[in-house]
């Protein structure tokens, strides 16, 4: 097993920087997710790492090694795709033992690790058939088997689950989940789905355009988002971003949004301080709006706005809403008469929990 | 509806007319081949004769035309052989490294007349005292097979997904052994197209053969011609001569047409 250290890697397809000045270190036995949205660089950085793709200039360490000259063979890594690559013309046996057949090991053993890597899985009666007879789920299965059977030292995941449906893809999370606490193995998971990045994630690192925005545990991204770009890309539905200015006003700050104005709580202060009189961008996540509750007392947190539509989940409900000129998504419980569309309602925001950001450099002030 | 009925008639008719233009000679030269000469330069042309082998005894047996069908067996089967070994990488190096510019250079080799070849080659193939060798004939088909091989090749090689053999090479092969293990085993289809394909072309090639071939290793076609030039024109002769050298192509043809159809589909579409 072993960690993995990016430095300063940069990849170049012509004029284009894929993977831009992207430094970055995944612990040994960590499950590490990079995510982000088509041609962020992630599945290039990941074939970086394979040895698939060469480095343009940086530095790649897997354990102690650095592997930028290093052919994929050598490198002791197991990749799973995101089509699985299964060979067409071996049956499931011969695909899972493929790399160890490669490596001469003997034949008993093989069986022994295929049939092992097969229990795990639940492949067991599958192992004589060819890849087609199998379904899209079996098929991921076959891919992480034949992986698992190597015992590398880095498991490498390019979108695996993309091609599933959404209630297997759901089972699947899980599964990997399980798999990496069972082997112990250093994982690098690349996905678009912030949601399989939140589950399955030790620690995510979030691109985007080639570059690293952000790392840090799941929770720690979310709840402290470093900029505009991961503010908007973690959560869902995604944070409001709304533009305000920030106003000195009855001994603190408020922030003024045009359509209504809510009071910055005091342990903003010191960071906002500096800002007043300034543009901000006001950053609140649906699930931190709720309807006002008939007792509580305003705090300066709670504005009128009006239903345009209502979105029922069952247990919550998605209200989209409108205050003056901004659209606001909110994210609450279903209330027990049900909500209208064109309702005008009070709402309430956690206050502690809103973000604001510096609208020119996008990053966050608080 | 009727005038459905008209139009499908006249589809019919249409496909009638061509197939009859396509198979006429074929079927003429068929005819011609059982008959004797008497009823073959008679007219009107006899549609109901009493059909003889004696052309095709007279064919095998006073020509030597055993040896000439082993002539262009050889030539054929190690052009094509030798055009595979070599043409195989190439058209996967095309195939996966993007070099189209290459794969057009090797057709424009192909679409060159052949005879511009022969004057260089007939000068370069004397020198080393090679007419009338195997060698020269051999190598001078493979200018014949090898675009056919690598035109065909690539297009299939670039329908397989890169991570096929990019799976096998994290799993610890070499791209030359993930080409040989995982790549060529997917490919029987378009292999099998390009052989055929450019076995038929080299069988049915007579320019190269006459010129760089003498007895020794003159081939089928040279032999029919030469059957021409004797004396009195034989067409019960040539006629069976014909046959006997098309029929193999066309059984080939008819063995392999799935995929030979399937190939040359994809190249279009997808080329």
């Amino acid at each position: 097993m072993a960690g993995v250290v990016l430095r300063k890697v940069v990849k170049q397809f012509g004029a284009v920087k894929a993977v831009d000045d992207l430094s970055i270190e995944i612990q040994d036995k960590e499950f590490a997710v990079l995510v982000g949205s088509s041609g962020c660089g992630k599945t290039t950085a990941l074939r970086m790492i394979a040895g698939l793709e060469a480095v343009t200039s940086g530095e790649i360490y897997i354990g102690d090694t650095l592997v930028n000259d290093m052919a994929p063979k050598d490198r002791d890594i197991a990749m799973v795709f995101q089509n699985y690559a299964l060979y067409p013309h071996m049956n499931i046996r011969e695909n899972m033992g493929f790399g160890l057949r490669i490596r001469k090991i003997p034949k008993a053993e093989i069986d022994a690790r295929v049939e092992e890597a097969a229990d795990i899985l639940g492949l067991g009666d599958l192992l004589d058939r060819k890849p087609k007879e199998l379904s899209g789920g079996q098929r991921q299965r076959v891919a992480v088997g034949r992986a698992i059977v190597r015992k590398p030292k880095l498991f490498l995941f390019d979108e695996p689950l993309s091609n599933l449906d959404a209630k297997l893809r759901v089972a699947m999370r899980a599964e990997i989940s399980k798999l990496h606490r069972r082997l112990g193995a250093t994982i690098i998971y690349v996905t678009h789905d912030q949601v399989e990045a939140m589950t399955m994630a030790n620690r995510i690192f979030i691109m985007s355009k080639g570059i690293l925005e952000q790392s840090g545990a799941p929770m720690d991204v979310y709840s402290k988002p470093a900029n505009l770009f991961v503010a908007g890309f973690i959560g869902s539905p995604a944070m409001n971003f709304i533009d305000a200015t920030l106003v000195a006003a009855d001994g603190g700050l408020v922030i003024d949004t045009g359509s209504f104005r809510v009071r910055a709580p005091d342990s903003f202060a010191s960071r906002l301080g500096a800002h007043a009189g300034r543009k901000v961008v006001f950053g609140v996540r649906p699930e931190d709006i709720a309807a006002r509750a008939a007792a509580s007392v305003d705090e300066g947190n709670t504005f009128a706005a009006q239903a345009d539509v209502v979105e029922t989940l069952g247990s919550e409900i998605f209200v989209h809403l409108t205050c003056g000129a901004h659209a606001i998504v909110s994210r609450m419980e279903a209330p027990e008469s049900p909500l209208r569309v064109g309702d005008t309602i009070e709402v309430q925001l956690k206050m502690a929990k809103t973000h604001v950001f510096d609208p020119e450099t996008s990053l966050t002030l608080v | 509806m009727n005038r459905k009925i008209v139009s499908s008639a006249l589809f019919y008719l249409a496909v009638a007319a061509i197939v009859l233009v396509v198979l006429f000679p074929f079927l003429w030269m068929l005819a011609s081949s059982f008959k004797t000469q008497v009823d073959i330069i008679s007219w009107p042309p006899k549609i109901f004769f009493s059909p003889t082998l004696q052309n095709y005894r007279k064919v095998f047996g006073e020509q030597d035309f055993l040896k000439y069908f082993l002539n262009s067996t050889i030539v054929g089967a190690s052009a094509v052989g030798l055009s595979l070994v070599l043409g195989l990488p190439a058209a996967y190096s095309i195939a996966r490294f993007r070099q189209r510019k290459l794969a057009v250079f090797i057709l424009l080799a192909r679409l060159m007349p052949g005879i511009s070849f022969l004057m260089p080659w007939y000068i370069v193939f004397s020198r080393l005292d090679l007419m009338d060798s195997y060698t020269a004939l051999i190598l001078s088909h493979i200018l014949i097979a090898l675009p056919i091989v690598v035109w065909i090749m690539s297009t299939y090689f670039s329908t397989i997904p890169p991570e096929m053999e990019e799976s096998a090479m994290v799993d610890g092969a070499t791209r030359q052994y993930a080409f040989w293990a995982i790549i060529l085993p997917l490919s029987g289809p378009g292999i099998i197209t390009a052989t055929t394909l450019s076995f038929i072309f080299s069988w049915n090639n007579f320019m190269f053969s006459q010129v760089l071939s003498m007895e020794k290793t003159k081939t089928l076609p040279i032999a029919v011609y030469n059957f021409l030039s004797y004396a009195e024109v034989d067409w019960g002769g040539v006629m069976a001569a014909a046959v006997a050298i098309m029929a193999p192509a066309i059984v080939l043809t008819m063995i392999f047409q799935k995929y030979v159809v399937k190939g040359l589909t994809m190249g279009a579409v997808k080329g």
